[in-house]
């Protein structure tokens, strides 16, 4: 596929944005490891137990997440229409829900959960998933800021704004993850002790 | 121009470092502490107070040599520029203790750190050995002794990743005709990640040590001294160099191969560094997972290992052999691929079966993934599991067997000469042949539960990595010396580091393996004297100060050659591939002058003016002939 | 041809040398028990297929070396591959792993082959002491005596980190794993008469290679009489009682009772005296401290033993036996006053 590349190419923006996300998607498999390895840890040490949670609270979260993604799309279909100010505003939006989320998850299911890291496996691995996610969802937040900032500086266009789609295929990413964690904490089996 | 170019130290990212190293533990530590003091708690406690600093450390060690500049820059929306030459202000050796965003100058910062941290490793084996080359106690203390085994398990393995790394790195992309890698910034970043990593393994030396060997079994290493935090956190570090080595890896050989050159007219030994990084860039998150789980476990109570709440601790060793498994096939197929490199060079004549071999490298690394539950045949994980993976073990033969006979095929009829290189390329096939068969009684269930934990096993993995791994590394060195350095190695001497090593391998691994059989246990100081073997293990303590001499004979003489060895031709040994076609050492931007298109095939050897890559008219190379 | 004629002779030459080279030096311990049987046969045959491949690549080697090196500045002949060849020289080894699967499961299906009037034996495991519990006849001993010909079931379990079970003369091993639900099983039928040694084989500690117990597989007859005495128990004073208590349940691995120093505290002028703890407070040493000390030990950590961690055999003693044991720990304060 690249075997008559020439070198001007080669230093194009879009060549090396093409290259750039493929370093991304390898990084998200990669990264897709710990998930998975998290996953199986929960279902060896748990099985189809699951701990004690605020079910209203996991829906409400989750929905904000699932939603954040959805504005995080439009603002990405809107930079690359050269639409800034739908961009701006689709990345603040799923800002706000990231942080919304993260007070969700740590700063109210943590407090609101029966059981503490050190008092069995099932806190163990409730605490070791959330936080896990929670830290992933923080650096898209962290990410997801510096877009914003750069986006109000201008930084973006049609044709040039791969920051952006990068920040959006991992925020897409760390829901995805989600998707996976809701189920597994919440919904299988029946809760434990 | 000054004759004496002067240093400030200080303006070395290494300096740089290990200053702010410093200076992140002990704020790390500060921090913990006022935290603690803050919340009402006795203010001293080693083990958050240690490990916190310790990640600290590291980080302030990345801020302070500078490998995020350029990210934090990118972040701001600055420009920054991909070439990042050396300050011409500094001799040229300084530019090996800087931030460097060339892949020739990583590849040499890879392998130093690799042969010197070998050498740690292989001294901390010479003074246990000479603890076992008598029964009874004599020299260390058990838990020394303990300690020093799994770092030198430890320290050897991140040598053998950080030799990984410097050959991946320095040779990928001038095998398939690059500039450089494709992520020059994060090359820089994979590389110099190791260091705060690696001392931080070594920390642990002073720091109680660890009883638990290097994998680190839980519940042993829930409870063993601090040093075991530094352990599982520089591993940590080193195992996030090898993720992000391998994600630039593959990008740069789908992304950056020079017009012509489809995938099967890569140097084959590119095909064995894809295969590698396939496992690099996934499996390496589990064993930094699972180690995670037991640092969390010793910080915060969490008990997934912990029996008394519930925890489970086969999980833990599902997790870390489902990639130290793999792991062991990222030690040797980069080495397999230097055969399969050199082999053709020094027997003139084409590589036999190039794509099958090509595709065993893939077969290995693939099946590696479901094989890694035979570590576990006698550890009470789940009976069903057992006659399964010893199928798929077994499976890996085949694959490998394949290498091998297609190397019988390359020698076959050819005519072979035997300078310092191909020797060592010889000496790794027989070695590795050693270290795979002794493979399938291991994968047999029924006879593992008597291998399992012995001396055997001991000399099993010996002679795959000294055949995977060591052998090749050495002929890798030899043979792209001239490349690295403009010079030429001595002859003698690289062949009398050869005559020592190979033969004492061999009396040292098969005296493990005759021990092992016998009873010997692993990691254990002192072995009872009625199990009759005292004269072998003498034997193999005397081994290995042998190989560790001749190592020291092949340090004598790079040290030597760079300083007043021979001037080295462009292409000593005749070679077709592209890098021999530049001169030596090689130009800093690579083939920036000499632009080539690929019109033949790798190999073909022997035939007559059969064209393998061809020079743009305007840059005939400068030693082509 | 004529190549190919030599190096086949050449194969063969080697083949049979390090074959019967391997085989006649005798690699493997004494065999003692019936599952060495099987895996011993396995092993063999092992042993062959590693001396014909190694045989057959290394004679290839050797005689490519010799023959068809470099004289002057030649080429090699140019052939680039051969795909029949290759699809033989993988199906060959595809088939003979497949075989040696087939040999493994049958020979681990004889290793495990259960006899349903087996000895039920439990094999605890702790730092760093071994365990039997004679699960039939409800005594515990510190060293295993087995009967021979006769199958015993062993239950491997840990009371701390993991250990494993091994007698290199019965070839079969088995991890003990802490927590419950984590017994696991092994079987041995020893069939010869003698001393072994179980010899813990997964690193556990300081004193991992000292981690020894004692194996005596007796005539039936002299193994059921020496259950009879076993399970009468030790009689005797409740100072002798403790002193066995001492040895069986793995004290002894950690406590001295003379003062030399070990992983643990020294028992010796030990009670009464005034203890220092980990976090600077004194406590002495009486009856109510031991016991809890004893069943309990990480209530109270005595100071300069903080990194050591005692493993909590002593949920397992009975309360009398945890009475004699005090009983014992006494009586070594007493001789010093004499
Ligand atoms: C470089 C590393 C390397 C390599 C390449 C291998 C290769 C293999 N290993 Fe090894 N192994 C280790 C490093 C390696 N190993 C290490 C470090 C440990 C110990 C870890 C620890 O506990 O500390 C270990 C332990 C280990 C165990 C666990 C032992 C135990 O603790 O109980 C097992 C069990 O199955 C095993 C099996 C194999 C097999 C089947 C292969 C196969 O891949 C070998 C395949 C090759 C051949 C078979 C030879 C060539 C083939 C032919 C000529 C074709 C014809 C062959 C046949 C028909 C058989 N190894
Ligand atoms: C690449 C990997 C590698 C290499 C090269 C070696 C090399 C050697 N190994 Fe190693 N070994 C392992 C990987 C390796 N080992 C692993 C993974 C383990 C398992 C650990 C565990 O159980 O946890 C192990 C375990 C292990 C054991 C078992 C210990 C036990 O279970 O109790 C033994 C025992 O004989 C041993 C011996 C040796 C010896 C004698 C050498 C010699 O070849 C060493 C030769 C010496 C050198 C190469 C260095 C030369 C140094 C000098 C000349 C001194 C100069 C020094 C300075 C200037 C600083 N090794
Ligand atoms: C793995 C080593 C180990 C084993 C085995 C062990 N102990 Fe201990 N023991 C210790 C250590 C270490 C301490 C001191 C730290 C503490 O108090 O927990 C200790 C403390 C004690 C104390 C308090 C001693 C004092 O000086 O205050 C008593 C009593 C005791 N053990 C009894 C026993 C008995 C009874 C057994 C056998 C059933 C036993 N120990 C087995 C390691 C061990
Ligand atoms: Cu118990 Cu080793
Ligand atoms: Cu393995």
């Amino acid at each position: 596929m690249t075997t008559n590349v020439t070198s001007e190419v080669r230093a194009s923006y879009a060549y090396k944005t093409a290259t750039n996300r493929l370093g991304l998607w390898l990084f998200l498999l990669s990264d897709s490891f710990v998930f998975g390895g998290l996953l199986v840890s929960r279902f060896y040490l748990l099985g189809n137990t699951r701990p004690h949670l605020d079910q209203t609270l996991g829906l409400i979260v989750t929905a904000m997440l699932l939603v954040s993604s959805f504005f995080m799309n439009r603002a990405e279909t809107a930079i690359a229409h050269g639409d800034e100010k739908t961009f701006l505003r689709g990345t603040l939006i799923t800002l706000v829900l990231g942080v919304a989320f993260l007070l969700g998850v740590v700063g109210v299911e943590w407090r609101l959960a029966p059981f503490g890291p050190a008092d069995d496996v099932v806190g163990a691995v409730f605490y070791m998933m959330t936080g896990m996610h929670a830290f992933h969802v923080l650096t898209g937040v962290i990410f997801l800021g510096i877009v914003y900032r750069n986006g109000r500086k201008g930084l973006y266009s049609a044709e040039k704004h791969w920051q952006v789609e990068a920040a959006a295929v991992y925020w897409h990413f760390v829901d995805v993850v989600w998707i996976f964690f809701y189920p597994a904490l919440y919904l299988i089996g029946t809760v434990a002790g | 121009m000054s004759a004496t170019k002067r240093v400030n130290i200080f303006s070395l990212s290494l300096v740089r470092g290990i200053v702010f190293q410093i200076l992140g533990t002990l704020v790390g530590i500060g921090v913990v502490t006022l935290i603690r003091l803050l919340m009402g708690l006795p203010a001293w406690k080693a083990e958050p107070a240690g490990v916190f600093g310790a990640f600290l450390g590291v980080l302030f060690f990345l801020v302070g040599a500078g490998t995020i500049r350029d990210w934090y820059k990118m972040a701001l929306g600055e420009p920054v520029s991909d070439h990042h030459a050396a300050d011409p202000e500094q001799p040229g050796w300084a530019k090996y203790f800087n931030i460097s965003y060339d892949h020739k100058v990583i590849g040499i910062q890879y392998g130093v750190t690799s042969v010197v941290v070998m050498l740690l490793a292989g001294s901390f084996a010479l003074i246990f050995r000479a603890e076992l080359a008598r029964a009874g106690l004599q020299l260390i203390e058990l838990d020394m002794f303990n300690t020093l085994v799994g770092l030198h398990g430890i320290v050897m393995i991140a040598s053998i990743l950080l030799g990984v790394g410097a050959m991946s790195n320095y040779l990928v992309p001038l095998l398939i005709g690059a500039s450089d890698m494709a992520f020059p910034r994060l090359n820089a970043f994979a590389y110099w990640v190791n260091v705060p990593g690696a001392l931080l393994v070594v920390s642990s030396l002073f720091l109680g040590g660890f009883d638990t060997g290097w994998t680190g079994y839980p519940p042993l290493s829930a409870r063993a001294p601090l040093g075991m935090q530094m352990f599982f956190l520089g591993v940590y570090f080193i195992g996030l160099s090898s993720i992000l080595g391998s994600l630039n890896l593959i990008v740069t050989v789908i992304r950056m191969r020079a017009p012509g050159m489809s995938y099967f007219r890569m140097p084959i030994f590119v095909w064995a560094a894809v295969a590698t990084s396939i496992i690099g860039l996934t499996a390496t998150q589990l064993i930094g997972l699972s180690f995670q789980m037991v640092m969390f476990q010793r910080l915060f109570g969490m008990g997934f290992f912990d029996p008394a709440k519930g925890g489970n601790v086969i999980l833990f060793q599902h997790l870390f052999w489902f990639y130290s498994h793999p792991a062991v096939y990222v030690f040797i197929l980069p080495g397999l691929g230097i055969i399969s490199e050199l082999l053709p060079v020094f027997v003139r004549k084409p590589l036999f079966g190039y794509k099958w071999i090509a595709m065993s490298s893939l077969g290995i690394a693939l099946v590696g993934f479901f094989v890694w539950a035979h570590h576990m045949f006698t550890a009470g994980m789940e009976e069903y599991l057992r006659v399964p993976f010893m199928y798929s073990t077994l499976l890996v033969a085949v694959p490998t067997g394949v290498k091998f006979f297609s190397w019988v095929g390359t020698m076959w009829r050819g005519r072979m000469s035997f300078e310092t290189p191909m020797l060592f390329t010889l000496g790794a096939v027989s070695i590795f042949l050693l270290g795979g068969l002794t493979g399938p009684p291991n994968a047999t269930v029924a006879t593992d539960l008597h291998l399992q934990d012995s001396y055997w096993i001991v000399g099993h993995f010996h002679a795959t990595m000294f055949g995977g791994f060591v052998f090749p590394w050495f002929a890798a060195i030899y043979y792209w010396f001239p490349k690295f350095t403009g010079k030429m190695y001595n002859e003698k001497l690289g062949k009398l580091h050869f005559w020592l090593m190979f033969p004492a391998f061999y009396l040292m691994s098969l005296g493990q393996m005759r021990v092992g059989l016998l009873g010997m246990r692993r990691r254990i100081a002192d072995y009872d004297p009625a199990l009759g073997f005292d004269n072998t293990q003498t034997l193999v303590t005397i081994a290995g100060y042998v190989i560790a001499f001749s190592v020291l004979l092949f340090l004598f003489n790079l040290v030597r050659s760079i300083r007043s060895g021979e001037v080295a031709v462009a292409n000593p040994w005749n070679s077709r591939s592209p890098e021999f076609q530049l001169p030596s050492p090689i130009p800093e931007h690579n083939y920036a002058e000499h632009p080539f298109v690929v019109v033949g095939e790798p190999y073909d050897y022997g035939l007559a003016d059969a064209e393998y890559v061809r020079f743009g008219a305007a840059s005939e190379p400068a030693a082509a002939d | 041809m004529k190549h190919f004629i030599l190096v086949a002779i050449l194969v063969a030459i080697l083949t049979v040398a390090v074959g019967t080279g391997l085989s006649a030096i005798g690699l493997m311990p004494e065999q003692a028990s019936l599952q060495s049987v099987f895996i011993d046969q396995l092993f063999q045959k092992h042993v062959w297929t590693i001396s014909f491949l190694f045989a057959l690549i290394i004679g290839f080697m050797l005689y490519s070396i010799v023959v068809f090196r470099r004289k002057e500045d030649e080429q090699g002949d140019h052939f680039e591959g051969n795909t029949p060849l290759e699809i033989v020289w993988t199906i060959i080894p595809l088939i003979t792993v497949l075989y040696f699967a087939y040999l493994g499961s049958q020979a681990l299906a004889e290793v495990r082959r259960a006899d349903p009037n087996a000895t039920n034996i439990t094999a605890v495991g702790q730092q760093w002491s071994w365990r039997f519990e004679y699960t039939d006849y409800g005594f515990i001993s510190d060293e295993l005596r087995l009967p021979v010909n006769r199958q015993s079931l062993i239950m491997t379990t840990s009371t701390d980190v993991i250990h494993s079970f091994w007698v290199p003369e019965f070839r079969v091993k088995q991890d003990a794993l802490p927590g419950d639900g984590m017994e696991r099983e092994l079987r041995i039928t020893p069939t010869k008469v003698g001393r072994y040694k179980v010899r813990c084989a997964e690193l556990c500690g300081t004193q991992h290679a000292y981690m020894l117990a004692d194996v005596i597989v007796m005539e039936p007859e002299a193994f059921d009489q020496w259950v009879q005495e076993q399970m009468q128990g030790p009689s005797g004073t409740p100072v002798e009682r403790g002193a066995e208590w001492y040895q069986q349940f793995g004290c002894a691995a950690c406590h001295s009772i003379d003062g030399t120093p070990r992983v643990g505290p020294s028992w010796k002028g030990l009670f009464g005296e005034e203890v220092t703890l980990a976090d600077g407070s004194t406590v002495i040493a009486d009856e109510a401290y031991l016991f809890e000390s004893i069943r309990d030990p990480q209530a109270k950590i005595v100071q300069g033993f903080e990194t050591v961690l005692m493993p909590p055999t002593g949920q397992s003693m009975t309360d009398e036996q945890v009475q004699d044991v005090i009983e014992f720990i006494k009586s070594l304060s007493e001789q010093e006053s004499d």
